[in-house]
């Protein structure tokens, strides 16, 4: 039996009665729009994927990082919506960047979303007290809402009885009871949402005498404008008011004189009126009281029983820390390792693939274009998709279940200490993996600078790109000695990842003290109740990202993929080239497999000394001189910006051993007994070796990085602030490292 | 503030599973009117549930609403017994 339809049919209430909707005038081809808008946690965007199934698109707002969701909904009369999934807000005045999105469409404010025709907001019906705040300030800007009770089944399972009839008369406004999770009441939903519905004509506020003359006064002094109701312009003046003047959508609805005047008008309220500023709020809440008072019949049973009997765990002060421990141990193991052979997988389809456009396309340059260039700048690309995948399903799951705001409960003491949120956490455990799902996983932190703190940290975690180019240093350089249980290349390896975090604190520190410093944000946030997460709602989620990463990050990465490809394969055609080619030919001609191998190792290895990223990697050389480096490292340095693990294989090229990825073990052995053409000395020493380790670790070696950082700040000022930030860093350890190492007597 | 009450604590202050009734909130605007809007107006009983296993953010419960508040910020919510 569902409980949504029990008697007294709570679900079929007199305006809404299945009928014959009243289908609105169509005036020309204009689509419809409606928009979702309610409290974090009222199963909006469960609602919003259950009215629009797989029809929908994901985009940005224009200079922000806030997403954008619309979709289209089909009605019953057969007629289509657009539907705009609006961010999850708990008030009108805002407080994150998504409220200050969703303000801006209800106000009209923001150009690229026209204002909704309709709005449903989404409550929780088992906590309407709270959630009825948002409504009742929805209500008061008179654009026409429908409310939808969701979580009907869950408010029924606890005892709590609304009468959805006293409701809509307390309102104005029509109220259909749903459970959007499981389907139910949507049918209901839809037909309302066929019909025309009349705005609220009920008043809930109530300003103090003095603030309420201000208002008529400045409302009276703002432009009409037809993207919103004259009810509404009464929040607007209210929101300038509030405002702090940091907020450019609102500055610019307002003629400046009428701005200049906005100073002298809250000096005079806080004088007169002291609460001035919060004095609504109570009003609306009273209100809320009155209207719960008469619709409704049940309150039902105030403590979530299950949720104390959840959090009891998840939250003691010794099982809540072994839960959480072992919990982001499963799924940084499970991005590590999950995604590993689906990575393997891609990197061998990939690799197949070039093969094949090799053998059918001639030798020459555009085969190498597309095939060194195209295809392996498009197989990096989609070789960072498992592991996002992987990550936020996990993410998504964890949020949705409710258990990530527990997570950050338990770490906002530790993370708090530099700075940071508790939801900082996950996204720099990631990054452990892989900094770019790390990086793309910020978006769950509200406040700004936290985020952009975040973002700037994150590719000081060792990632696993580094793992082969630590394994090669350390197998050429650092001796197998046991100091007790450990070996130094574990002491070493281990040092390298406690390098990078001791950075990331270092940083962070710093940047929350200049470009990132700001007034302290309030930290409050809200422990939902625990609830079973949706699949589709999973699915969709690591779907939207993974196409969003391909669509914005990937275009970025094969651009660069193509650029690197073109400065290490021009010019070509020199004399020693073709002197090698000739060669080639006359063993070739001889049947000399192995000489041909030499012979052909070896010309790889002229041309990429000899192509613009050699020249390059000489041009750099006394830059990095003083760390140690020369221009053969030089070169890697420039080519592993493409991905580090790159590193690898373009030492290989240098020293002519061909590709060997699979196989360093001759890499090792040539690195170590590297001479200097010049001075026939050793060229690295395993002084060397830790300084180009820890440059590494503190370099920004890695385009992919910097292009999802241009996507998730929607701005290429962070991704530009980040290279030079962390390459000036890793210079100067590594030269402290080198320089200083020399003087204590090492290498 | 109300006589009869006991007298006035800050939030912090509380003990897990104690409870009080918001008298005021005392310091910046924003922040006040934000911590309103989630629900903590005067005359709401609020109940401390617990604190986080390293001691801050505390846990409390108003309207059936739980919320995670930093322990400075606690401090600036104050409370008469019940």
């Amino acid at each position: 039996m569902s409980p949504v339809s029990e008697p007294p049919a709570p679900l079929t209430l007199a305006g809404a009665a299945p009928a014959v909707p009243a289908p609105l005038p169509i005036d020309g081809a204009r689509t419809r729009h409606v928009a979702i808008l309610g409290n974090p946690n009222a199963g909006k965007s469960t609602l919003f994927n259950a009215l629009t199934g797989l029809r929908q698109k994901v985009a940005n707002y224009p200079g922000v990082t806030v997403e954008k969701k619309t979709g289209a909904c089909e009605l019953p009369s057969g007629r289509r919506v657009e539907l705009l999934d609006l961010p999850g807000s708990y008030s009108l005045h805002p407080n994150s960047p998504d409220e200050v999105i969703a303000r801006d469409v209800l106000l009209g404010l923001q150009s690229d979303t026209p204002p909704p025709d309709l709005i449903v907001l989404v409550v929780d019906a088992t906590n309407l007290e709270r959630h009825l705040y948002l409504a009742l300030q929805v209500i008061e800007i008179g654009r026409p809402m429908i409310l939808a009770l969701n979580m009907m089944d869950v408010a029924h399972a606890r005892g709590i009885v609304i009468d959805e009839r006293a409701l809509e008369q307390q309102l104005g406004v029509p109220v259909v009871g749903i459970a959007a999770a499981r389907g139910q009441g949507l049918g209901n939903l839809r037909r309302l949402m066929d019909r025309d519905v009349e705005p609220s004509t009920m008043h809930f506020r109530r300003w103090p005498p003095h603030l309420e003359r201000v208002l008529h006064h400045l409302e009276a002094r703002l432009p009409r404008h037809r993207d919103l109701p004259d009810r509404g312009r009464t929040d607007l003046a209210l929101a300038l008011l509030l405002d702090d003047g940091e907020d450019d959508a609102l500055a610019r609805s307002a003629p400046p004189e009428v701005l200049d005047d906005l100073a002298i008008v809250r000096g005079r309220l806080d004088r007169v009126e002291p609460a001035w500023r919060s004095d609504d709020v109570e009003g609306r809440y009273e209100a809320i009281g009155e209207i719960l008072k008469r619709a409704v019949r049940s309150a039902g049973d105030p403590r979530d029983v299950t949720r104390e009997r959840i959090d009891r765990v998840l939250t003691h002060r010794v099982w809540g820390v072994v839960i959480f421990v072992l919990l982001m141990g499963a799924v940084f193991q499970s991005v590590f390792a999950w995604a590993q052979p689906a990575m393997d997988a891609i990197d061998f389809l990939v690799g197949r693939f070039g093969g094949l456009v090799e053998s059918l396309m001639p030798a020459g340059p555009l085969r190498s274009l597309v095939v060194d260039g195209i295809i392996a700048g498009v197989g990096t690309t989609i070789t960072f998709v498992p592991q996002i995948a992987v990550l936020f399903f996990f993410l998504c799951v964890l949020e949705d279940s409710g258990y990530m705001a527990r997570a950050a409960f338990i770490m906002d003491r530790l993370m708090g200490r530099v700075g940071l949120s508790g939801r900082a956490f996950i996204p720099l455990l990631s990054s452990f993996a892989c900094a770019i799902p790390g990086i793309m996983a910020t978006r769950t932190i509200d406040n700004r600078r936290d985020r952009l703190t975040t973002i700037m940290i994150a590719p000081f975690m060792s990632c696993s790109a580094r793992l082969p180019v630590y394994a090669l240093l350390i197998g050429a350089f650092v001796p197998n000695r046991w100091f007790g249980v450990l070996t130094l290349p574990g002491i070493t390896l281990f040092s390298m990842y406690l390098l990078g975090i001791l950075a990331a604190i270092t940083v962070a520190w710093a940047l929350k003290r200049t470009v990132l410093s700001g007034g302290r944000p309030l930290y409050v946030m809200e422990l939902p109740p625990y609830r079973l997460p949706s699949w589709r709602s999973v699915t969709l989620t690591v779907r939207d990202r993974c196409l969003l990463f391909l669509r914005k990050a990937g275009t970025v990465i094969l651009a660069v993929s193509i650029v690197l490809w073109f400065l290490a394969s021009y010019p070509r055609g020199g004399p020693a080239t073709h002197a090698l080619q000739g060669r080639i030919a006359t063993a070739q001609a001889a049947g000399d497999a192995s000489q041909v191998q030499h012979l052909q190792d070896q010309l790889a290895g002229v041309s990429l000394r000899e192509s613009f990223a050699g020249r390059f990697g000489r041009a750099i050389e006394p830059a990095i001189r003083p760390l140690g480096f020369d221009w053969r490292i030089g070169v890697g340095l420039i080519t592993s910006f493409a991905a580090r693990e790159v590193m690898v294989s373009t030492m290989a090229t240098v020293f002519n051993l061909g590709r060997t990825e699979h196989d360093v073990v001759p890499l090792r052995q040539i690195l170590r007994e590297a001479t200097d053409p010049v001075t026939g000395a050793r060229s690295y020493s395993p002084l060397v070796g830790v300084s180009l380790m820890v440059f590494f670790v503190l370099a920004c070696q890695c385009m992919s990085t910097l292009a999802v950082v241009r996507r998730e700040t929607n701005s290429w000022r962070w991704p530009v602030f980040m290279v030079v930030m962390m390459n000036a860093l890793a210079w100067i350890v590594s030269f402290a490292v080198f320089q200083g190492g020399r003087l204590l007597g090492f290498g | 503030m109300n006589a009869g009450t006991r007298s006035e604590r800050t939030l912090d202050r509380l003990e897990p599973g104690e409870r009080g009734i918001v008298a005021r909130l005392d310091g910046n605007p924003g922040s006040i009117r934000r911590l309103m809007e989630l629900g903590i107006v005067p005359g709401t009983e609020i109940e401390v549930v617990r604190r986080a296993p390293l001691g801050d953010p505390i846990e409390l419960r108003l309207r059936r609403v739980h919320l995670a508040l930093r322990r400075e910020e606690a401090a600036s919510i104050h409370v008469s017994g019940l």
